[in-house]
């Protein structure tokens, strides 16, 4: 996930398709849709659970993308530039819309009633105990934790683009992913110590 | 090689090849890591960490998206930008000429536009589409079935004028008194309902209508989808696309507008009674269980109060299991044809119905 894809005439995939597609090729278009489709819309779905709001976002994206293709910068733009403008365009349609009570404040707030470990498929019992414990100890996050969290380690974006997408300093990212994590380790790693003797001492 | 030896759990959890082992496990990488922690069982602990952290972040922020979904959105979205290229808007940028041109052309657009309206109300239809007017003079609710296999409930006391047939990329109709409206999906060609001063813009949803003629205000419900309603004025004065999306106000599912013709001005609401909204040919669940598909077809006639023409003993050996819950007509229609093999076509208001049986 590199910002910086400079083209110059390279035989990178992603700098050629971008080319295509400032050139005004549908089939490049319809690619590059595709690629990031599944990341922008799982985005989106931690701001609105409505999923007929999100299409219509995400498509109104890509079409404002298509239309100013060719004003756009030869520097490739990807996926952290389109979650960055998703995000934007989320709050800003949702203050059209009057969805939030605060307008300003579009929070980060994901699904967890639907989280069910027990489908999970996995043999290792210890290994569900571990993810469930994480999982209670994230839901206690603040949103903005969770977010970060949600970013570097789902959508797996270097702390570069998470700053670009949530409009903070690289230093605040790395500041409060750092803190982040180690609240998370804090809690988390004890009881792994712990489960980690029993698991040893039944083997 | 990457050397993984010193990896903590955060390197491990962001690393590309260690996360596809994790999620999406192949030979080649099963073969790799498992090769990796034999050779570092010291490692083991942070390894699973590293694993229950990328498993657990995925299940607790996974989707519910199919490749299919994505697949038609992409799809959707060519087709859209294969409109806005024919399209092929004129840019105005960077060139001061033009741009003191386009104002100059807006200017005398807004002055045309004033005139035009003082002089003549009735402006709006095209001269070369032929317009067909319908009044519903009955007690009971009239269905009109438009072209492209929309339809229209007509309250007693209203009309409705349409087009024979829709062409151009928009579809107009022009609305006065009452009307439900099921509209079929085509995102190229937007539905637009004149009624009184509102111009009410969808894309393919169900919804309600009620401008009486000479009340002061206009009425708009929504029941499904999600449609936009603009002061008719706005609307004809802004010709970007773009432009029409930011002055309307978009309505979602139970949602009303009610615009004060007095005040020029939309008012969103809730709608307060929304069984207002309960149409029944809309939400009544059908269930045809082996049945001759000439059973269904009467029952959409009765349900629609329209015509089907279709021939009685070529089906009749054609039985169909189906259930219907909030289809339209038109994808109920398409629904039966895939089923038997047939097509159909809408001429004059009726659904012709074209097969050659099912005995083959």
């Amino acid at each position: 996930m590199n910002n910086d894809i400079k083209i110059s005439g390279t035989s990178d995939p992603n700098a050629n398709l971008w080319l295509k597609f400032k050139s005004g090729d549908a089939a490049a278009f319809g690619e590059l849709a595709q690629v990031h489709y599944r990341a922008l819309y799982n985005y989106a779905t931690k701001f609105s659970s409505d999923s007929e709001f999100i299409r219509d976002c995400i498509q109104e994206l890509y079409l404002e993308l298509w239309e100013r293709r060719s004003f756009l910068s030869e520097t490739a733009f990807v996926k952290s530039y389109l979650l960055k403008a998703l995000r934007h365009k989320l709050i800003k349609e949702s203050i059209r819309l009057k969805r939030f009570k605060e307008p300003k404040e579009l929070s980060f707030d994901a699904d967890e009633a639907d989280l069910s470990i027990e489908s999970l498929i996995i043999e290792n019992e210890h290994l569900k105990h571990q993810i469930k414990r994480l999982n209670q100890i994230v839901s206690h996050l603040t949103k903005r934790q969770q977010e970060i969290i949600y970013l570097r380690f789902y959508q797996n974006l270097e702390n570069e683009d998470i700053a670009q997408i949530m409009s903070l300093g690289r230093q605040s990212v790395a500041n409060l992913l750092h803190r982040t994590i180690k609240e998370i380790k804090d809690i988390w790693m004890p009881a792994e110590f712990f489960w980690g003797l029993i698991f040893i001492a039944f083997c | 090689m990457i050397n993984y030896r010193n990896y903590s759990v955060e390197e491990f959890a962001t690393d590309e090849k260690f996360r596809q082992w994790v999620l999406d496990p192949s030979g080649e990488l099963i073969l790799f890591w498992e090769e990796w922690l034999f050779q570092n069982p010291d490692r083991y602990n942070t390894v699973n960490q590293a694993k229950a952290l990328v498993l657990g972040f995925h299940e607790r922020y996974k989707d519910n998206l199919s490749e299919d979904n994505i697949r038609s959105e992409v799809n959707a979205l060519l087709e859209l930008a294969e409109i806005s290229k024919n399209k092929k808007r004129i840019s105005f940028f960077g060139n001061p000429f033009w741009r003191i041109a386009a104002m100059i052309t807006i200017v005398a657009g807004f002055g045309y536009l004033f005139y035009k309206n003082q002089l003549s109300k009735k402006t709006e239809i095209s001269s070369s589409v032929l317009m067909l007017e319908k009044r519903n003079s009955s007690d009971k609710e009239m269905t009109i079935l438009l072209s492209d296999g929309s339809v229209a409930t007509l309250k007693k006391g209203s009309s409705l004028k349409f087009p024979e047939n829709f062409s151009g990329d928009t579809r107009k109709v022009f609305l006065t008194g009452e009307a439900f409206f099921d509209v079929t999906k085509n995102p190229a060609k937007p539905f637009l309902v004149f009624a009184n001063e509102t111009v009410t813009k969808v894309l393919g949803t169900s919804f309600r209508i009620k401008a009486p003629e000479g009340a002061n205000t206009v009425m708009v419900f929504v029941k499904t989808g999600k449609v936009s309603v603009y002061p008719r004025k706005e609307y004809d004065t802004l010709s970007d696309e773009n432009d029409r999306e930011v002055s309307g106000v978009i309505l979602q599912p139970n949602q009303q507008v009610v615009f004060n013709r007095k005040e020029n001005r939309l008012e969103k609401g809730i709608v307060a009674n929304p069984d207002l909204l309960s149409e029944s040919a809309v939400i009544q669940e059908l269930v045809f269980d082996d049945q001759p598909v000439t059973d269904v077809l009467r029952t959409l006639e009765k349900m629609y109060g329209i015509t089907i023409v279709f021939d009685e003993q070529t089906l009749s050996q054609c039985p169909i299991s189906t259930i219907f819950k909030e289809e339209n007509l038109k994808q109920r229609m398409n629904a039966i044809c895939q089923a038997i093999g047939a097509t159909y076509e809408v001429v004059d208001g009726q659904i012709i119905l074209n097969s050659k049986g099912c005995n083959h």
